[in-house]
């Protein structure tokens, strides 16, 4: 559970005059729940590329308990994304020709983290996500499935901060249901800190807070009702 | 990794395997022209390695060694038989024995020569037992022939119009064990017998009589003077004492008691009138020396196939890596590290190459087996196809090439910004 901190950050991309993303100041508490709207190209996906520390801002810093990983070079940052970030995104990127149980345990095993107690922890996540089969290959299963996986991966190395770039835009609207209430079940049991960026507003309407993005700038920052 | 690995080229396997063949293909022709190379120098090597010195009449070098100790038909000019005379009573020589062929029988060439040569060139017999008189035959372990089988000589060959010497017929008495040589193929026969069919020897009166293959097509010609047919005499004794009215010969194989008295010898008949002496062994060198160019040559063909397929395979990878490049992006978000991306696309390619060097060297090894069978069953010359350290550093070296090339595309994917492979 990790609390995140921005200040004066900011980051312009090369022929671009305004800076696609500038945050003076921003705070989400450890285990708070954000959720990130606004239209495309108003700066959500630099956002969550920020803070996952996929990107690196041309000023500003972003701590995250502390730690500042705006300062970490990219193999750091890449060390610890791996440790305290669990990832998930609109594609699912998981792989094909592995089985369910292998995606989830890919990026753990190539970082050389992939302990007994990550397997059994695997298994058990693809329980909880409601996948009874982790040897399925994952070509073979359905887009609501796949994100299952998915949230499983994400949650694998009990990450301090979930963040899930549009996690249901490319499901229906069950599937995407079913999907925002495992983000926001997981999340709540794992106690970890929960991003979620998203034009749904099924989804976003039951995190805690929600700020919109416009132009690079948040335009607006509403407190929801605790719904948890 | 391994397990990433292994299920990408699964998924990808029909592509992996045409990158495999293109490997194993390209090496596989540089390994079967090493190999078959090796194979003749060695098999010439040791099939004339228990022929010492051979004397014969002035010409070609090259076409005495090769007449002599390969057997190949060729028009050989004469010496005078008390050459042999000489060396057989020469205290330098441990033996001497005379050479003498032209004729054959379903494709097999009939040596005239005597019990000297076939006991010190063999191992001995693996059925029967020499010759002992004019009318008796003995088969290489390559002849089709059982024991008892009658051998009617053909003079030159059948498909130019040779023709048989009729009534004169050998029986097979034994058969020798392999020496991997050109004789293995020869039927062996009392050298008294060939003059007598030729009409030499006891009734001496053609000394320039050719044991000529070519002789059959200048028969219109010479006929008058060079055709005067005569029949062996089954029965008679064998008569291996040469001191006295040799008929002419085409070569002598000499064995000399040592490598100084090779040396003196050579020497002697070199310079000596109406003769030529060699040392096989120096001829062979001067034709390997050929042989190794055309390898040179056949070698620069197969490292241009090599380098295409090389240029081809980091086409191939580059590309690959490119359209990749969302998955390689999603592997670093997901916290792999980079090096475990360079591995993937590393260890992916290099285990590719692998195999097809690994299949390539399987490959040309069976080609060069092939090939040297062909050439075995032509010409009864073993043609050894064997590995040396120098192929595994040869495979050593494809590897550490194709681990280094791998490095460029992986470098490519490690350097790779995940954010903009995940944005594209």
């Amino acid at each position: 559970m990790l609390p995140l901190a921005l200040s004066d950050v900011a980051i312009s991309f090369p022929g671009l005059a305004q800076p696609v993303l500038s945050i003076d100041h921003l705070e989400v508490p450890a285990g708070g729940r954000l959720a990130v709207t606004g239209a495309s190209g108003s700066g959500k996906s630099t956002f969550v590329n920020l803070v996952s520390g996929l990107e690196r801002p041309d000023t500003g810093a972003i701590r995250w308990d502390g730690t500042d990983i705006t300062t970490l070079s990219e193999s750091r940052r890449d060390l610890w994304r791996a440790q305290n970030v669990g990832l998930v995104m609109q594609d699912f990127h998981l792989f094909p020709g592995l089985a369910a149980i292998d995606n989830v345990l890919l990026p753990a095993r190539l970082a050389r983290a992939a302990t007994a107690e990550v397997k059994s922890r695997a298994h058990e996540l693809l329980s909880r996500v409601g996948l009874a089969r982790p040897e399925q290959s994952v070509e073979t299963m359905s887009r609501g499935e796949m994100q299952r996986v998915a949230v499983a991966r994400a949650l694998l190395r009990r990450p301090g901060v979930l963040i899930a770039d549009e996690p249901t835009a490319s499901l229906d609207a069950e599937a995407g249901a079913e999907v925002g209430q495992l983000l926001l079940e997981l999340a709540n049991q794992e106690g970890a800190t929960l991003i979620v960026v998203s034009h749904d507003e099924r989804l976003t309407e039951r995190l805690d807070r929600r700020i919109r993005l416009a132009d690079g700038h948040i335009v607006a920052d509403t407190a929801m009702r605790a719904s948890s | 990794m391994i397990r990433f690995v292994l299920a990408d080229l699964r998924r990808l396997w029909a592509a992996s395997l045409v990158i495999v063949l293109l490997v194993a293909l390209a090496t596989a022709l540089g390994v079967a022209v090493t190999l078959q190379e090796r194979a003749l120098r060695l098999g010439s090597a040791r099939a004339a390695d228990k022929f010492d010195l051979i004397v014969g009449a002035p010409g070609s070098e090259t076409q005495l060694v090769l007449s002599s100790v390969f057997l190949q038909p060729a028009a050989l000019p004469l010496m005078p038989g008390e050459v042999l005379t000489k060396l057989i009573a020469d205290p330098r020589v441990a033996w001497a024995a005379p050479i003498g062929f032209g004729d054959n029988f379903q494709g097999y060439p009939i040596v005239g020569t005597t019990t000297a040569l076939i006991s010190g060139t063999t191992t001995g017999f693996s059925q029967g037992q020499m010759f002992a008189r004019e009318g008796e035959a003995m088969v290489g372990s390559g002849v089709d022939l059982p024991i008892g089988a009658e051998v009617k000589p053909m003079h030159g060959a059948a498909g130019e119009g040779g023709e048989t010497h009729a009534e004169s017929i050998y029986h097979v008495v034994g058969k020798l064990q392999p020496t991997g040589t050109a004789w293995d193929r020869a039927v062996l026969v009392p050298i008294q017998a060939v003059w007598h069919i030729h009409g030499l020897g006891e009734d001496h009166d053609h000394e320039e009589a050719g044991h000529d293959e070519h002789e059959a097509a200048d028969h219109e010609d010479e006929a008058g003077e060079e055709h005067h047919h005569g029949h062996i005499d089954a029965d008679a004794p064998l008569d291996e004492d040469f001191d006295h009215e040799v008929p002419g010969l085409p070569a002598v194989l000499v064995k000399p008691k040592t490598i100084a008295d090779a040396y003196a010898l050579r020497q002697a008949y070199r310079t000596g009138e109406g003769t030529r002496a060699v040392f096989p062994a120096e001829v062979l060198t001067g034709l390997y020396a050929t042989l190794g160019d055309a390898r040179a040559v056949l070698m620069y063909v197969a490292y241009g196939a090599q380098t295409l397929v090389a240029a081809a395979l980091m086409l191939i990878a580059v590309i690959h890596v490119a359209q990749r490049r969302k998955q390689i992006g999603a592997l670093r978000a997901f916290g792999a590290p980079r090096l475990a991306v360079f591995g993937i696309v590393w260890l992916e390619l290099l285990l590719l190459v692998a195999i097809g060097v690994g299949a390539g060297f399987g490959l040309g090894y069976g080609a060069a087996e092939f090939l040297a069978g062909l050439f075995t069953a032509q010409s009864g010359v073993h043609m050894p196809v064997e590995f040396t350290k120098s192929d595994a550093a040869l495979a050593a070296t494809f590897l550490a090439v194709a681990a280094l090339m791998a490095a460029l595309p992986a470098a490519l994917a490690y350097r790779q910004s995940p954010v903009e492979a995940l944005r594209g």
